[in-house]
């Protein structure tokens, strides 16, 4: 399972103003459908990143709480991939330039 | 239907008949999200927008297709539904249970999008088209619920809130 960068790195980097032409520049974001069971939703984010349930559950109340969640921050072909894997688990997911 | 053991083929769940009937029925509707349903991103700043929403597509589709085979296989092997006591006992490997996972999620979605996406609580109009859509979403989610605590994810009760 590919290793992927989640948003503290980004908060960081976002306080401090640092950034650089080699950074990846697409989030993952998975949005809320009221239809999804939060258990299948956790289920989802362990099996596509690997995460451990804390992790995935953490992701999971975020979606359910706030309407999203942004999953990963990385290369627009890992993005694609994570996109294809989560809505092929019929979640609604999309890919975002980072701004 | 009920996890009964973790047999050395997978995990094993017990059903009655008209369990078994029921899941055969929903996965028998599978699929029903428009593959057009999913969009690459929300606001369309791929790089190529229109290629790329293609190819997410045929992506979906293609993978529907293996889905439904190896859903099909999967039913279709001999012993897979052995007569016991009560009922039936139906074995499924993780992988098997990841295929039908995405498979019923399908049907759960499909028919929420048939139901006019309703938020919870909210009661779509008294139609048999909506009928069948209701039954559709609630059983799928229940089997679903069979599936995922098997695999040890159940609900916590800091979820609540």
């Amino acid at each position: 399972m590919a290793e992927t960068e989640v948003l503290p790195d980004i908060e960081r980097k976002e306080k401090t103003g640092e950034k650089s032409d080699l950074e990846p520049g697409w989030l993952v974001i998975c949005w809320n459908d009221p239809i999804n069971l939060m258990t299948y939703v956790t289920h989802v984010f362990q099996t596509v990143f690997g995460w451990n349930k804390q992790k995935a559950e953490t992701h999971m109340l975020e979606v359910h709480r706030k309407g999203k969640s942004v999953l990963a921050r990385t290369t627009m072909e890992k993005a694609e991939h994570y996109v294809h894997q989560l809505q092929k688990y019929t979640l609604h997911a999309t890919m975002e330039r980072e701004s | 239907m009920k996890l009964v053991r973790a047999g050395k083929n997978g995990l094993v769940f017990q059903l009655g008949s008209r369990a078994k009937q029921l899941l055969l029925e929903t996965i028998e509707l599978y699929p029903l999200v428009p593959a057009s349903h999913h969009r690459l991103t929300k606001e369309g700043d791929a790089p190529a927008p229109d290629e790329d929403q293609r190819l997410l597509e045929e992506s979906l589709a293609e993978q529907r297709r293996e889905n439904r085979r190896q859903v099909q296989a999967m039913l279709d092997k001999p012993d897979r539904f052995r007569k016991a006591k009560s009922g039936f006992e139906f074995t499924l490997t993780r992988p098997e249970i990841e295929a039908l996972l995405q498979v019923l999620n399908d049907v759960r979605v499909g028919s929420w999008l048939a139901l006019g996406e309703p938020e919870q609580g909210e009661e779509p109009p008294p139609t048999e088209e909506n009928a069948r859509s209701l039954i559709a979403m609630e059983v799928s989610g229940m089997f679903q619920s069979v599936l995922l605590a098997a695999l040890g994810v159940s609900e916590s009760p800091e979820w609540a809130g």
